[in-house]
């Protein structure tokens, strides 16, 4: 007892101290900050004549600049998604009472205020990057959007103090109606957080879609510029990844404990931990691609040249890059459920091998026309064979109408693999589970065929046809799907009688290994992204108004790009290793706290989805 | 011992599955002559699928710590990036040095214009100059016709024609290689080609719009209106960039091509004036 108090007052002291070092941090990073604002003007008649600058000895003002973006945004990515669902799990703690969501989201919350300072640094480097490397380019974007600068540090200081009031104040504002004060930090927390994402996206998504920015007031031509085309698609995109990876990330770092757990408590907890990672990467995945398709289509309508380039130039192979990436996202996503099923949920491995091997083998196929560009590389014999550069087969499943059908059909098996892992080592005992059942099992039928028919029949119409209403039909049919049978499910599982028990922290260490690839999928995945974004504007900083005319105006070839977004990746998993290893170094003296042990057997845990003994035990009162 | 007798019986059964349904696809796939490229796709499809199936019977390796589990995780990663690499490097790559010689193109007339660009442009024209007194003189040295034959002379007997319109100063063709440059058939369409929503197809602009009502409207995208496009000129589709983007000299060549394209049976709309 002494032994503890004795640790929590070190460590309150350290947090003490802690807290000063950071606000003594900020005090200096704003001494520094301000007087860099106040001399952008000076900037603006320097850069007239210096347009670039360089360092080919660290390998070229480009690629370093590639390097310290790419870590900032995966970094911000992950400061801005992770209190979204901490802020979730903590309000479903609350509703539930279930002292295990508490307990996740302060461990979510934990990773982030580590993250959060290497976000800023990495920031701050960026910006001196940008200031010394681009100044021309700089002075011209801070000329048109310094008012938002002023608001981003205001919104900066402002998530700030909300997140580390929201971390430090977790303990004490447990009790009475202190929580509820803690669930608002954490909604502020959020809204901060989205403005702090949106307003960046503004300067990055005027230099690829610029608007004419219209005399005025400084304010009046922020704002003019702030809202061009692609802002608020890839404001919704971003929100969406930042989730994804927030998710899968935390679910790799679940993975990473589960594998080096030493006791069966800590293995339990971290397959939990693992499980709703992976859940939320999932869920979160799936709007994901109506998210593209829209930023896509708001690309193409700004500029048709620019989607050109990316969908069908020299880019479109890029894409192929990504159905691989997403693809094999879906198979692990999907391999961690199937897991789940085989090795939590005793005897239903042999139950669902059936509907698996169905899944697996339509996951496939699907890749398979995923992975299919629409003009083919073919060698002058081969398409003299082929009759074109197109061949007659190959040439139908390389267009959009096809694509946007497989990626519906992946979406539906991937909620499929959900529902059954949920519905798993469960009987229904409700008077209408078995006209449920049919209406689930006919709109999930209808969906999948009028998904399909409406992918054929896309070839039939003119494009405008296909892209305005039957792809956004497709969409919406699918959303329909989620939106109807997942609380469907959900009712028929509350009264569901569990007839086997899910066991956590049986998983094998591959479900781990599942879990990291989970991650790095994610990575890889937006760091492609980052390079389509930035090449699609060619060789202009700001797309048909400032032309790059530094010696790296060109697009990298994607082999080339490939071994960068490796080498990002493999920083990004460094960083962060670095960042959940300080995190949790005080847990290592932490002794577990046996609650739950005593009302449950060794390993079942009442789960979102799958065996729930306390619900059994409700039933049989 | 039991476990890695039937994971092994596993691997031969689940591997000669894949093996088997990868060959059929490969043999489908040549019928229907794919390139050998997808060949090897759908055979991965197949042997993939057999992989994630065969993990999913795995038994459970047995757990590692310490730097071994480190070990294991970097060797983990680097197959996932060698893969990703490897497969982006094999997929056909575009060459950086075409957009280079775009860029280097369109960057020529900006550098022309500085002062340091002045200068070299004199010498240049000093150089193509000297070069061209020094045929002339072998010309009127040379007796035979045969001599004559040898010099790099065009069907016209002037520049020779794989000469780039730059060197000879060819205005319509340097106006030509202006309307690609500056991306006008993003928006016009032009000998069927290129996208025709927001602007007019230009194939009879020559016939509608003198060489300066056109400098006007290229200059000034608000002081001329093409008939049904009110809607797009509402919206001020054509952008009011190209007086800061192009150079005096560049505009008189993209005029100077326009001028040219005079294609009666094309139905290019009429322009209105508007300022």
């Amino acid at each position: 007892m002494t032994y503890y108090g004795g640790h929590r007052g070190r460590s309150a002291g350290v947090r003490r101290g802690r807290t000063w070092s950071i606000a003594a941090l900020l005090f200096l990073i704003g001494q520094l900050g301000i007087p860099l604002l106040g001399l952008a003007q000076d900037a603006a008649s320097t850069a007239a004549t210096v347009a670039y600058r360089d360092i080919p000895q660290l390998g070229g003002s480009r690629n370093i600049i590639w390097v310290i973006a790419q870590q900032h945004l995966l970094l911000a990515g992950f400061v801005l998604g992770v209190p979204i669902f901490a802020w979730v799990c903590e309000i479903v703690g609350v509703r539930t009472g279930d002292k295990r969501y508490d307990k996740l989201a302060k461990e979510f919350t934990k990773l982030l205020t580590s993250a959060y300072a290497t976000t800023a640094l990495f920031g701050g480097i960026l910006l001196f990057m940008l200031l010394g490397f681009y100044p021309k380019l700089m002075a011209y974007l801070t000329d048109i959007f310094f008012p938002s600068f002023v608001v981003y540090c205001a919104l900066f200081l402002l998530e700030t103090v909300t997140l580390y009031l929201y971390w430090y104040g977790w303990d004490v504002m447990q009790g009475g109606g202190r929580k509820g004060l803690h669930l608002f930090l954490g909604f502020l927390l959020n809204v901060f957080a989205f403005f702090i994402m949106i307003i960046p996206n503004s300067w990055a998504t005027f230099q690829a879609s610029p608007v004419v920015v219209a005399e005025g007031s400084a304010l009046a031509r922020a704002w003019a510029a702030t809202w061009n085309p692609t802002w608020w698609p890839v404001n919704v995109h971003r929100l969406i990844a930042n989730v994804v990876l927030g998710g899968f990330i935390c679910g790799a770092y679940a993975g990473m404990r589960y594998l080096s757990a030493n006791t069966h408590e800590e293995r339990v907890h971290y397959d939990w931990m693992g499980y709703v990672g992976n859940f939320i990467g999932v869920f979160g995945m799936l709007p994901l691609p109506f998210a593209g398709y829209w930023l896509m289509r708001e690309v193409y309508q700004y500029n048709q040249q620019m989607g050109i380039t990316l969908m069908g130039g020299f880019l479109s192979w890029l894409f192929i890059l990504q159905a691989m990436l997403i693809g094999v996202l879906f198979l692990g996503a999907n391999y961690y459920f199937w897991l789940g099923i085989t090795h939590r949920i005793e005897g239903s491995e042999v139950k669902y091998r059936r509907p698996i091997m169905a899944m697996l083998v339509i996951l496939l196929l699907c890749l398979g026309v995923w992975m299919t560009p629409h003009s083919l590389v073919a060698s002058l014999e081969e398409a003299r064979r082929m009759g074109g550069t197109h061949h007659p087969l190959l040439g139908v499943f390389g267009v959009m109408s096809a694509k946007m059908t497989v990626v519906n059909i992946m979406i539906l098996v991937t909620f499929m693999s959900f529902i059954i892992y949920w519905r798993a080592g469960k009987v229904e005992t409700a008077t209408w589970a078995k006209v449920a059942q049919k209406v689930m099992a006919g709109v999930l039928g209808l969906a999948a065929i009028v998904v399909i028919v409406l992918g054929v029949w896309g070839y039939f119409v003119p494009a405008i046809v296909r892209i305005n209403y039957f792809s956004v039909v497709q969409v919406l049919i699918v959303l329909f799907v989620l939106v109807t049978i997942t609380p469907l499910t959900g009712l028929l599982m509350k009264s569901a009688r569990t007839t086997t028990e899910m066991i956590w922290g049986r998983m094998p260490p591959r479900a781990g290994y599942a879990l990291v690839l989970n991650a790095v999928m994610v990575i890889l995945l937006m760091t492609l992204m980052g390079y389509a974004r930035s090449s699609s504007r060619v060789h202009w900083h700001v797309y048909g108004v400032m032309r790059d005319s530094s010696q790296y105006a060109f697009s990298p070839a994607l082999g080339y790009a490939a071994a960068f977004m490796s080498l990002n990746t493999f920083v990004f998993c460094l960083l962060v290793a670095f960042i959940f290893w300080v995190a949790t170094m005080g847990d290592k003296t932490k002794t577990m706290e046996p609650e739950t042990k005593k009302k449950l057997p060794a390993g079942a845990y009442p789960a979102m989805a799958g065996g729930s003994p306390t619900l059994d035990d409700r039933n049989k009162q | 011992m039991r476990d890695q007798r039937s994971f092994l019986k596993n691997v031969i059964k689940k591997g000669i599955t894949g093996l088997v349904v990868g060959v059929f696809l490969v043999g489908v796939t040549r019928a229907l002559a794919f390139p050998p490229v997808f060949q090897v796709m759908f055979f991965t499809y197949a042997m993939l699928g057999a992989a994630v199936f065969l993990l999913l019977d795995a038994p459970s390796l047995q757990p590692m710590s310490g730097t071994k589990a480190l070990v294991a995780l970097l060797a983990f990663y680097v197959v996932i990036s060698g893969v990703y690499i490897g497969g982006a490097s094999l997929w056909p790559q575009y060459d950086p040095e075409d957009e280079k010689g775009k860029i280097e193109k369109l960057l020529k007339a900006k550098r022309a214009a500085t002062e340091q660009g002045k200068a070299e442009e004199l010498l240049a024209r000093t150089k193509a100059l000297s070069e061209k007194a020094d045929a002339i003189m072998q010309r009127l040295q040379a007796v035979g016709g045969a001599a004559l034959a040898r010099f790099p002379t065009g069907a016209d007997g002037g520049i020779p024609s794989g000469a780039s319109p730059a060197a000879s100063g060819d205005l319509v063709a340097l106006g030509k290689e202006q309307w690609k440059l500056q991306e006008c058939y993003n928006c016009h369409k032009l000998s069927g080609q290129g996208g025709k929503k927001r602007g007019p197809e230009m194939d009879n602009i020559g016939n509608l719009m003198t060489p300066q009502e056109l400098r006007q409207k290229v200059l000034d995208p608000r002081s001329w209106m093409a008939e049904g496009f009110e809607k797009e000129y509402e919206k001020k589709k054509m952008p009011d960039k190209y007086k800061d983007l192009m150079e005096d000299k560049e505009i008189d060549e993209l005029v100077a091509f326009l001028s040219t394209l005079k294609n009666p049976s094309v139905n290019t709309p009429k322009a209105i004036k508007k300022k």
